[in-house]
């Protein structure tokens, strides 16, 4: 909730690749957050379900499984960098994408409830936007 | 810089504040010190080194030197860093002590590389870790806080323990950041714009208000305002924002920051919102003539930093000019009558 939620999937956030469709996403909370706190990623691209095993993740210049960013957390999503979802659906450049997006962040040092688990904060988007082709 | 009396607490800022200003095109790290600077916002300058600073915890020299050129330039003066004590890092555990300790100790020696004479931790930093701490920040010069947030008050049990252990060490490098979002008198209206972007129904932002203001601990509200939220047809997610206003405003009596003191290293100025009222500049929902006169009878002299923190709910104001009101009301409050001389 707040004005960060509109900017997490931004207008030129989408891009057709050859292996599929790039979302850029960027972060709704106020800091860098360490790369295992990326827990939720439940995405629907033009209807279709995408399960998060099938991503990966470009941050920092390195490109992960979605599962594996729980093992970097030496590693960190910085505030103002998107982190870009690798999505394999097909798509061309121009071609038009609704792109629902409920994503989670772990926060590391607000812990609730008697267990102190991390608070996960919530972001959704619900947008339909055009790929751009892929720069060389 | 423009400062207050001598005597007086001083004022400053948190880049904090500047949370969306920080996301628009063009904008870098030294552009916005230089703003606050050129608007006259010091002398304090605040931040999250996590927000701020990439590559936070490691800095290279070169990073170091970068960040530490570009905040002697401003004129500022560095106040406190915000660093944090990530516990729950890694998924289905908690970091053990011993990393917790070396979490936070790399980041102390972070503030010190950079200048800053304070660092604030939340309370997730508990006694027995800021125990371990106090060797390093007494031999680095660097006080550690603990940020007394809502919805912590003075009653919380984590504060009378650290309390004690700032008594029995008698120390003055560990100590308290008291943080004015626990002892509010309203809830902001800014809340409004989130409530009307999630869909919550104004009705239901008005109960939850109405609710908040009525006496008695916050804490045990929760079940009615779930209760009648639920009746007036706010799904859970709905719900989860509403009780959100409850967690991230406290209730306290701003008269109760004294018992903080002697043990207060350094003040968060936090706000929603200062506005022009009949009598002059105002703040609706934190009582900033009770605070002022709290921190004047401590003979407290370190930095108030400015945190405006609306924009977590609206992107409707200017965050620079919501401080530049906050400075002029604070320093018109805090000079209102003549420094007592310590």
């Amino acid at each position: 909730m707040g004005p960060l939620d509109d900017q997490v999937v931004r207008a030129d956030s989408l891009t057709a690749t050859p292996d599929g469709l790039d979302i850029a996403v960027y972060s709704h909370w106020y800091r860098a957050l360490p790369l295992p706190s990326l827990v939720k990623a439940d995405l629907t691209v033009d209807g279709e379900r995408i399960e998060p095993s099938t991503l990966s993740v470009t941050v920092n210049g390195h490109r992960y499984g979605f599962g594996e960013l729980a093992e970097h957390g030496d590693e960190y999503w910085f505030t103002t960098d998107p982190v870009v979802l690798h999505v394999p659906v097909e798509t061309a450049p121009g071609r038009e994408h609704r792109v629902q997006l409920l994503l989670g962040l772990s926060i590391p040092y607000i812990l609730t409830g008697p267990d102190r688990v991390p608070l996960v904060a919530p972001s959704s988007t619900d947008k339909t936007l055009t790929a751009a082709g892929a720069s060389s | 810089m423009t400062d207050t009396a001598p005597g007086l607490p001083r004022l400053g800022t948190t880049l904090f504040s500047l949370s969306l200003e920080q996301r628009q095109p063009g904008r870098d790290f030294a552009s916005l010190v230089n703003e606050v600077a050129a608007r006259d916002l010091g002398p304090g300058l605040e931040m999250v080194a996590f927000q701020s600073l990439r590559g936070w915890p490691r800095l290279s020299d070169a990073a170091v030197r970068e960040v530490r050129g570009v905040i002697d330039a401003s004129g500022l003066t560095p106040s406190c860093l915000a660093i944090n004590n990530d516990l729950g890092l890694y998924p289905g555990r908690l970091l053990s002590d011993d990393e917790s300790y070396e979490y936070v100790a790399v980041q102390v020696r972070g503030a010190a590389a950079l200048g800053f004479p304070v660092t604030r931790v939340g309370v997730e930093t508990g006694p027995a870790i800021l125990e371990r701490l106090l060797p390093v920040a007494e031999e680095l010069g660097v006080k550690v806080g603990v940020e007394i947030h809502a919805p912590l008050t003075i009653e919380a049990p984590p504060v009378a323990s650290l309390k004690d252990l700032f008594t029995r060490l008698d120390t003055e490098w560990l100590g308290f950041i008291p943080d004015m979002s626990s002892s509010m008198r309203a809830v902001p209206d800014a809340v409004d714009d989130a409530h009307r972007a999630a869909g919550i129904a104004p009705e239901l932002t008005a109960l939850t208000k109405e609710l908040w203001a009525e006496p008695g601990p916050t804490m045990a509200k929760f079940p009615e305002l779930e209760r009648r939220a639920a009746e007036a047809g706010a799904n859970p997610a709905q719900v989860g924002n509403l009780k959100m206003m409850f967690t991230m405003h406290g209730k306290m009596e701003p008269e109760r920051w004294a018992d903080f003191f002697p043990h207060v290293v350094h003040v968060h100025g936090k706000f929603y919102g200062v506005v022009e009222g009949p009598e002059g500049l105002t703040d609706p929902s934190i009582d900033w003539p009770a605070v002022a006169r709290v921190l004047r009878d401590q003979h407290y002299t370190g930095f108030i930093s400015s945190e405006y923190e609306a924009h977590a709910y609206s992107d409707r104001y200017n965050a620079f000019d919501q401080v530049r009101l906050q400075h002029d009301m604070l320093k018109s409050l805090l000079e209102a009558e003549p420094a007592v001389a310590r």
